[in-house]
């Protein structure tokens, strides 16, 4: 009701400055809440009306343009975490491969300066709704930061919505497999795992020091001021429970701000951990096998579920094999979590607003609010469902792009 | 009786011996003493006990053995005084006394001839020449731990390769080389590990097969010809009358073993790996005398339960039954033999044996598979393996039933004298009075192990102190020193002097008033007869008890997508019995078709019904390597004989509606290996899973991953190594398979005269498979990409007159979609990979649509275990990319494929007569909303979400079951730490088995 009221007023508000309006779709809000038939107006690249069509009288005069999409589905963009789309373009040619960068410890790298904003991939990615990714290095210890950006623009510069959000450490496993996978060895406690932890403590001890040092630059130190201030996250890839417990111990005892776990394969079992010290999880791909040859073979499907009913604040993501290209499938994954039990709107939730959430840019994108970014797609069909998803239009900033791409051409030329 | 014996006393005397050959330096030591062992309990072979009796043996025989004899004059005579004599073991799976192989230098590029010199085999694993009684030499130390564990005789031989050579039957006594050799061939041996060859070739267990089953063909045209010499054909051939020995790896080689026996027309002895039990009657079948270890598992570390959460129910459930393993094989009546091979900690041999007694095999069985039936195997029954005159005196004297605690004292090898275990004659133990000038009438008791007694001394300590014994000596002392005692036991009195804690000596004297008799523990009944626990079909989680058994079900009010002309049915009803579909309508009565209690109804309102999903292109269900990526053409090799019905992935399939799967060769060259169809029937062995008459097929290869493009830099050997050179493999191989085809004919037309002095040509399974694809008796599927080489192939074919069945992946499809239409090869692609590497940075997600619309017979694959259990939503990305109706979509993963592997009058469709593969849905199967309720194959229920819960808790009760048992071990073995298993997956370019 408030929301309503809130609009109503809006409509006086708006007359004069001729905003664009979405009217008659159904609209998925993104925070859980969805309108049947909606009336949504951007105006200067921002959401500013949002109410229901069937409640409010509409002036069509106070409109530049209006889209009549009846029977439609509107949605904020999906939100694609954790991903080395735009740095890497063909898995088996290295001259694409830009996601990796030599050496253990590099806090100091930024994804964003390699991202290619004419990715071939990114258009076919785009095409099914996903607006926006976090491009996120891989490799080593600490493999670097992530930047949260469009997929649209002529630069990365104009693309980018947050630069260096966070730095991605991957916690070691500490338990390590002897021989190879076809004939697997022993499993021994990972000896290196010690090393390893020291190797993090002493960058994090050090780093905590430079805080307060003012003699020199150090590159490496001055990237790590962020996780203790604040302003960057913390990103531990861990999936095993106790690597997920010891990770967080480690954060709080460097007192860390953000810590945010990336993987959680394990995370139900912790789950009573993540609640009480409020740490979100960006998850494994919904499509994936079972942790185990025991484990039931829906379990995976049935995480996201399951972890929303213990109030695990958590977004999906894609990350494995053929990530960059596969990204187009995110929704899908979330339509799977709908088939074992989540409830439609919370699933459209896991892959925006709480994705904008857990990488802290709520503020701007994840939800069509009054005031975010007008930065969201129109399907004619159920967009998390492959039958139906049919991306028609796109909006970044309330600017249609282009949802043309490599394959489609390719489909014109030879259909 | 007794006058006989004599006679053989003095025929035997006069034996020769056998260093007659050899200077003496010195004298030379003629005389041969006769030794007789009286008073002992003699088993003489499995079931015949002489009770109280005597063996007299000289030099290296069995003069006699009976409970009645008269002891020759001048025998040395051991009084046994009850003790054991059982025939000692033999051993047929032994590397004693030969040189370990060794690895040949690590190539940093591939090896793809072979690094051996001479006129041998092309394969460094074919080496059939090694003969191991030409290296054999006696290794004292290795035969001490076989002599302790009563074995006398061994058949050893290099355990390396596949073709390994002939193995010599030894002695393991201290005498010479000469002596212990008794034979120097006496089995031929194999296996498929090409061990420690650096050759490339064979990449995968199908390679070992192959080439084992070429070798043999080779060997039968080597006798045919004149015009070369091969040392290792020689040698093969010569070892045709050996009994032939295969080293398996794991319970379902045995299957593969027995194709490869009933086309050669071998009987093989099969030297297995313990897990016999999982597939026990199939082996049965299978008619193989076995050779098992006994290195049951030792029990995993469950302290931690997260850590213990890795260890699989398979692994748990594997530690609870491996010891019933011997016992399952009895059962069955299967002939079998035991070797100490395998087991790490040679003290583990005997107890593990006894274990096996405590599991329900019996003595009798055990002494058989340890004395007459290896010996029998090796037809040396009458030298060895049981105790009779003139056999080997090859025996070991035991304290006791050796299968229960009896421990080894003597084992006699070649007439030759091995102390084991001292015998304990003198049993100390008793109550005694304890007297010296310190203490005066004290009590002390002496109890515990005969030869480990324990002292308690209650004026020094309530505790036992230390007790050494060695025969009548006795040490004995306390903790801090301050008693510290030697003595020695004389009729019932031990005398002796200690040391005091001032370091004073004082004499003592103990004197026995009463007898120390050990109780023993009565074992109950259940310790006795224990019951054998179940094994699942497969062992592991979600294995059935017992097999699903076929239907008759009547889905009543379904939503049915046909595949046929009537399309999708509202409110329609579908019955199904004895694996078909039987009747198709709506309101149909099952009191036609059935009694009143011999179906079951599904009320199937607001479910989907439809037909089986059939993945054309998997890699699941394959054991040991998915590509033989050692040679350019590999069309020898067949999925078919390494099937493993024991993975998961199988299950998973079914819970995502799958029913059938064709199991490819990879994709590392460009002719692959022939393929297998199978029906995902969860818990059948291999060969039931295949597809009954179904059309053979072979899988062919192009561009990127044939031409190593992405190997690394150090591949670029092996032709070809570009699409140029991928046209003209495919040229040659087609040429040659003519040419060898035309040779056959000319042959075959030979009048029977002409014949006998003609040469056969040699037979090639290569070429034969592709003999079968110009006759169009086999069918190919292409792993292809881009449009070039799609092009080229048709071309190929078409010069050779023959067709492309089906070009798989075909992601450019889209560009020659006309060209294969008038082609006729269908495509099976996948929905939307694409830029995994640069051959497809043009696959469309629309190629699906545009091949089907080009009237190109079109399946949607998933080449991945993953996937391949939802191929219904890949499916519905050519509804949501190229708008093709749901029908035909739908038809993509069900009637498209059953065409393509020509099974369409069988499966693909709801159709009656054909068969009850049959899924029922929640949703419209294309949603991502749609999950599998049942899947049925065969009108068997192989999938029920209901049931599916049911075995999950089962699994849960039955790992936790285990663990509690394990918890309880108390074996002493070390425990194992338990694994962390990440699971890979087959693709088409996994490279290597091992």
């Amino acid at each position: 009701m408030i929301t309503i009221i809130m609009a109503l007023v809006l409509t006086v508000s708006v007359h004069g400055q001729k905003p664009t309006l979405f009217i008659g779709a159904k609209a998925h809000l993104g925070n859980g809440e969805v309108i049947q038939n909606s009336a949504i107006s951007i105006n200067k690249g921002k959401f500013d009306l949002i109410a229901d069509a069937s409640i409010i009288r509409i002036d069509p005069n106070a409109f530049d343009t209006i889209y009549r999409i009846y029977g439609k589905h509107i949605y904020p963009s999906f939100i694609l975490p954790n991903t080395t789309l735009g740095i890497t373009e063909i898995d088996a040619v290295r001259a694409s491969r830009d996601y990796k960068e030599t050496g253990g410890l590099n806090p100091n790298i930024r994804s964003l300066i390699a991202y290619n904003t004419d990715s071939k991939l990114a258009k076919t990615v785009r095409s099914n709704g996903v607006l926006i990714a976090q491009v996120t290095p891989r490799g080593g210890l600490v493999s670097g930061q992530s930047s949260i950006m469009y997929l649209d623009g002529n630069n990365w510069e104009d693309a980018a919505i947050k630069a260096d959000d966070g730095i991605h450490i991957n916690w070691p496993n500490s338990y390590y497999n002897t021989g190879w996978w076809a004939e697997p060895g022993e499993t021994k406690q990972n000896k290196e795992y010690e090393n390893k932890i020291h190797e993090f403590e002493k960058l994090f001890t050090q780093a905590k020091a430079y805080e307060s040092s003012l003699n020199v630059i150090d590159l490496k130190m001055e990237s790590m001021r962020g996780l203790f201030n604040g302003t960057k996250n913390l990103y531990i890839h861990a999936n095993s429970s106790s690597d997920m417990r010891d990770a967080i111990d480690f954060a709080e005892n460097y007192h860390v701000k953000n810590i945010i776990i990336v993987g959680g394969e394990d995370a139900l079992s912790i789950a009573n951990i993540l609640v009480e010290k409020n740490i979100p999880v960006i998850l494994n791909r919904v499509h994936r096998l079972p942790k185990s040859q025991d484990s039931p073979v829906s379990e995976p499907f049935e995480q996201a579920k399951r972890l929303n009913d213990v109030g695990v604040l958590f977004c999906l993501s894609y990350e494995g094999d053929m990530e960059a290209m596969g990204a187009r499938n995110l929704s899908f994954t979330a339509g799977t979590t709908i088939a074992y039990g989540q409830e439609y709107e919370k699933a459209v939730q896991s892959i925006t607003l709480n994705t904008a959430k857990i990488l802290g840019i709520e503020n701007v994108v994840g939800s069509i609010e009054y005031g975010k970014n007008a930065t969201f797609f129109i399907s004619s069909g159920d967009a998390l469902d492959m039958r139906t998803n049919n991306v028609e239009q796109a909006f970044i900033n309330g600017v249609a792009i282009d949802l043309n791409n490599h394959q489609k051409e390719l489909f014109n030329k030879y259909r | 009786m007794k006058i006989p014996r004599i006679i053989i006393y003095l025929t035997l005397c006069s034996q020769i011996f056998a260093q007659e050959t050899f200077p003496v330096n010195g004298v030379a030591e003629t005389f041969e003493p006769i030794y007789a062992f009286t008073n002992a309990n003699i088993i003489s072979s499995p079931g015949v006990k002489y009770k109280n009796s005597t063996l007299i043996v000289q030099g290296n025989k069995i003069l006699a053995l009976d409970s009645n004899l008269n002891i020759p004059k001048g025998a040395i005579i051991y009084d046994l005084d009850g003790d054991y004599i059982y025939p000692s073991f033999i051993d047929l799976y032994s590397d004693y006394g030969l040189p370990k192989a060794k690895k040949g230098k690590y190539h940093y590029r591939p090896q793809y001839k072979s690094n051996k010199t001479g006129a041998y085999h092309w394969n460094e694993a074919v080496h059939p020449e090694i003969n191991a009684g030409n290296e054999f030499s006696s290794n004292h130390k290795q035969a001490e731990s076989y002599l302790s564990n009563g074995f006398g005789a061994v058949v050893t031989h290099t355990q390396d390769g596949i073709l390994r050579g002939s193995a010599a039957l030894v002695a393991l006594s201290k005498k010479s080389d000469n002596e212990n050799l008794l034979v120097r061939e006496c089995a031929a041996f194999y296996s498929f590990k090409k061990g420690m060859s650096t050759q490339k070739n064979p990449t995968s267990l199908m390679g070992s097969i192959s080439l084992v089953r070429q070798t043999f063909l080779d060997a039968e045209w080597y006798k045919s010809q004149k015009d070369q010499n091969n040392l290792s054909y020689d040698a093969f051939i010569n070892q045709q009358k050996l009994p032939q020995i295969f080293a398996l790896n794991d319970e379902l080689d045995y299957s593969r073993l027995y194709k490869i026996a009933d086309e050669f027309e071998i009987d093989f002895i099969a030297k297995g790996n313990g897990k016999e039990f999982l597939r026990v009657t199939e082996i049965a079948d299978t008619d193989f005398p076995v050779i098992i270890p006994i290195n049951f598992p030792n029990a995993y570390e469950v302290s931690n339960p997260e850590t213990a959460d890795w260890i699989s129910l398979e692994k748990l459930k594997y530690w609870e039954l491996a010891p019933y393993n011997p016992a399952i094989l009895a059962q069955n009546k299967i002939k079998m033999c035991i070797t100490s091979s395998g087991i790490k900690d040679s003290a583990d041999f005997l107890k593990n044996l006894r274990i096996a007694i405590t599991k329900g095999l019996s003595k009798e069985d055990a002494l058989a598979a340890l004395t007459t039936t290896p010996a029998s195997l090796i037809s040396m029954e009458n030298i060895l393996g049981s105790l009779k005159t003139g056999m080997l005196a090859n025996f070991i004297i035991t304290s006791n039933d050796i299968f229960e605690k009896g421990e080894i004292y003597e084992n006699w090898n070649l007439g030759e004298q091995n102390i084991v275990n001292k015998k304990q004659v003198f049993d100390i133990r008793g109550y005694y009075t304890f007297n010296s000038d310190e203490f005066k009438n004290k009590s002390i008791v002496i109890k515990g192990e005969l030869s480990k007694p324990k002292a308690i001394f209650y004026q020094l300590d309530s505790a036992a102190i230390i007790t050494n014994l060695s025969q009548n000596k006795l040490n004995l002392s306390n903790y801090d020193g301050s008693f510290r005692a030697i003595g020695k036991f004389i009729n019932g009195k031990i005398n002796g002097r200690y040391q005091n804690k001032n370091g004073e000596y004082y004499n003592f004297s103990m004197v026995r008033d009463s007898l120390f008799f050990k109780k023993e523990k009565q074992l109950t009944n259940n310790e006795l007869n224990p019951a054998t626990p179940k094994t699942w079909f497969p062992n592991k989680a979600f294995g059935f008890e017992n097999p699903p058994k076929q239907r008759n079900v009547l889905f009543k009010n379904a939503t049915i997508w046909t595949n046929e002309a009537e399309g999708i049915l509202q409110n329609s009803d579908v019955i199904i019995s004895k694996g078909k579909i039987i009747a198709i309508g709506s309101l149909l009565s099952p009191l036609d078709y059935f009694k009143e209690d011999e179906f079951e109804t599904i009320d199937a309102s607001n479910l989907h019904l439809t037909s089986g999903i059939i993945d054309e292109h998997s890699h699941i269900a394959i054991s040991r390597g998915v590509n033989e990526a050692s040679q350019a053409v590999s069309a020898e090799v067949r999925i078919g004989d390494v099937i493993n019905p024991n993975d998961h992935n199988i299950y998973r399939q079914l819970s995502g509606g799958a029913v059938a799967s064709q199991l490819l060769h990879g994709s590392a060259n460009p002719v692959g290996g022939q393929s297998a169809i199978i029906k995902l029937r969860w818990g059948s062995d291999a060969e039931e899973m295949k597809i009954k008459n179904a059309d053979q097929f072979i899988k062919f290869a192009l561009g990127e991953n044939v031409k190593q493009s992405n190997w690394g830099d150090l591949e670029n050997e092996r032709f070809p190594q570009t699409r140029m050179g991928v046209e003209q493999v495919f040229y040659d191989a087609f040429y040659r398979a003519r040419a060898y085809e035309n040779a056959w004919d000319d042959y075959n037309n030979l009048s029977s005269v002409e014949r006998k002095k003609a040469i056969a040509p040699r037979e090639d399974l290569e070429l034969n498979a592709l003999v079968e694809i110009l006759n169009s008796e086999r069918f190919i599927t292409c792993h292809s990409y881009v449009q070039s080489e799609i092009n080229m192939l048709m071309h190929v074919a078409d010069s050779m007159g023959f067709k492309i069945n089906t070009f798989t992946h075909i992601l450019e499809g889209y560009k020659v979609a006309n060209k294969m239409k008038e082609h006729g090869a269908g495509g099976s692609t996948f929905s939307d990979w694409w830029a995994y590497k640069f051959e497809v940075n043009e696959a469309i997600p629309y190629n699906a649509t545009l091949l089907n619309d080009a009237g190109v017979v079109t399946a949607i694959n998933s080449d991945d275990a993953e996937m391949g259990r939802r191929l219904n939503q890949e499916a519905a990305k050519a509804v949501k990319y190229g708008k093709t109706s749901e029908e035909d979509a739908w038809k993509m993963i069900t009637l498209n494929p059953a065409i393509l592997l020509h099974l369409d009058k069988k499966m693909g469709s709801i159709k009656i007569g054909k068969d009850a593969d049959i899924v029922l849905w929640t949703d419209n199967p294309l949603s991502v909303y749609a999950k599998v309720t049942q899947t049925y194959v065969d009108g068997k229920l192989m999938f029920d979400v209901e049931f599916d819960k049911k075995l999950q808790t089962r699994d849960k009760k039955e790992r936790i079951r285990i663990i509690k048992l394990m918890s309880k071990d108390k074996s002493g073995s070390k425990k194992i730490q338990p694994k962390q298993t990440i699971e890979k997956l087959y693709h088409c370019d996994t490279e290597y088995e091992e």
